[in-house]
């Protein structure tokens, strides 16, 4: 029994006693009744056409794309993160070269100007010390005139007393000039 | 605790509604094969099985008025049911049929299976087929004399058979759209594969033979469905009733059917899937010639 046979025999009266009309008045196969099932089945379709498949799948799709747009943006953000601490890691690296370069610079600057300030101190300390050897041998050069000169006097006053006489100026002069050259 | 006792408690009293098929069963020998008569209005009859569908049908466009009245992006609980029930059906069909076809055909090949699963469904709901009126009178059927108010959609060949006339219809157009009218008559008779000479002859034959076996088969694949939907929830039903029958206590009658009524719930679901899977499949079929050409070239 094909479609055609069965549609052609639902629509016909089941009077006739072929097995087909049988079947069709055994289990109550009436075009009236085919057609107000096809009609309901039919509105159902589009009922839940307009209600439900319509704006569920439009919903599951932007919901999708949204999910999507998401992913991607993640993806967007995650690439930029990365970016980011290679940046950060460039940064330090460059900044840490700099630092080791600069406490270097720092510490070779440092060395130098110590052993500058050093010499500068030594060549200060040489200066002071010429200074000060020379204002002693100053010193001592006028200690000793001033000495000469006192031992000539007590050499001129104790002449004058041993021999009991007035010393001329000239006999003075020499006196002196000779107790001094004694002296050198 | 106070609300599992209620619980059962409605439950034990929903089912002793069941009780009812004793009295079903003192106004009919047998479970009539064809949806009873309520009333009708010149050559218009409605049956009990059209209440049902009509039931059925408000049920369903109700439930998808409420879960989309008020859509958005974060859904109610509603919303996500229907949701996941929708898109669980188009990645289904999509597996079967391809992404772009089974999104053209959604509007049938859901609502057939959501129709179907449903009316199976709702038809094992208390009452259905045990709720109804008794019949007398001079033209009364002294076998029949009970009549119900409600009666499984499916449990009616009028109801599968609109379903499957609608599919066989669709498939026409749906192949012959999809393809074109001569590779729809090549896909069914013209040979398949390249040759030549007296072997191109015996083949052009061969295949018109087997081209009017594919029309024979493709003209009885509606009544084969019909027939299988309709003959798995008649029988569910007329098992349902004789197991109630068998318990002679009317209060406990219930008791004796409820495995039978989780049997029936999967195969009202098994039944559902069936009738659309074959649907999906025999447009499958015939659409596939062409996506292969496509393909091959």
């Amino acid at each position: 029994m094909t479609l055609p046979a069965f549609i052609l025999a639902s629509a016909a009266e089941p009077a006739t006693g072929n097995a087909v009309d049988k079947i069709v008045k055994t289990f109550g196969l009436h075009w009236s009744l085919f057609i107000s099932q096809l009609v309901a089945f039919l509105v159902v379709c589009f009922l839940l056409k307009k209600f439900a498949y319509g704006p569920v799948m439009e919903m599951l799709e932007q919901r999708k794309q949204r999910i999507a747009d998401g992913e991607a943006k993640l993806v967007e953000i995650e690439r930029q993160l990365k970016e980011s601490e290679a940046q950060k890691d460039a940064l330090l690296e460059k900044a840490n070269a700099d630092a080791k370069r600069l406490i270097t610079e720092a510490k070779t600057s440092a060395t130098s100007l110590a052993e500058q300030k050093a010499m500068e101190a030594v060549a200060q300390a040489q200066v002071i010390l010429n200074k000060a050897q020379e204002a002693a041998r100053a010193e001592r050069a006028a200690m000793a005139a001033e000495l000469k000169q006192e031992f000539g006097r007590l050499v001129v006053a104790t002449t004058s007393q041993v021999t009991g006489k007035e010393l001329t100026a000239a006999d003075q002069q020499r006196i002196n000039e000779e107790a001094v050259s004694s002296l050198n | 605790m106070i609300s599992m006792n209620r619980f059962l408690l409605l439950l034990v009293a929903i089912f002793s509604a069941t009780a009812l098929p004793s009295v079903a069963a003192e106004g009919h020998d047998h479970l009539p094969a064809s949806a009873e008569v309520l009333f009708e209005l010149g050559w218009f009859k409605f049956t009990n099985s059209t209440l049902m569908m009509l039931l059925v049908s408000v049920v369903l466009i109700v439930v998808a008025q409420l879960a989309t009245r008020k859509i958005s992006l974060v859904p109610t609980p509603l919303q996500n049911f229907v949701e996941w029930i929708l898109e669980s059906l188009i990645n289904f069909l999509s597996s079967v049929l391809g992404e772009a076809l089974a999104k053209r055909t959604f509007w049938f090949f859901g609502t057939l299976f959501i129709m179907i699963l449903f009316a199976n469904w709702m038809g094992l709901i208390p009452g259905v087929g045990t709720v109804g009126f008794f019949n007398s009178g001079p033209g009364a059927d002294p076998h029949d004399t009970f009549t119900p108010l409600l009666r499984g959609a499916n449990a009616d060949l009028n109801m599968t058979s609109a379903m499957a006339v609608t599919f066989a219809l669709l498939w026409f157009y749906w192949a012959i759209t999809e393809t074109s009218v001569k590779d729809f008559f090549a896909h069914i008779f013209a040979p398949k594969g390249k040759f030549q000479g007296l072997m191109l002859v015996g083949m052009i034959i061969i295949f018109l033979f087997v081209g009017l076996i594919e029309v024979a088969s493709i003209a009885f694949r509606p009544v084969a469905l019909m027939f299988r939907l309709y003959g798995n929830v008649y029988a569910g039903e007329n098992m349902l009733e004789s197991i109630m029958n068998l318990v002679p206590s009317d209060f406990l009658k219930w008791l004796a059917a409820l495995p039978f009524y989780f049997l029936e719930l999967l195969v009202g679901l098994i039944q559902a899937l069936v009738f659309t899977l074959l649907c999906a499949v025999f447009l499958r079929l015939i659409c596939e010639h062409e996506h292969d050409d496509e393909h091959a070239h």
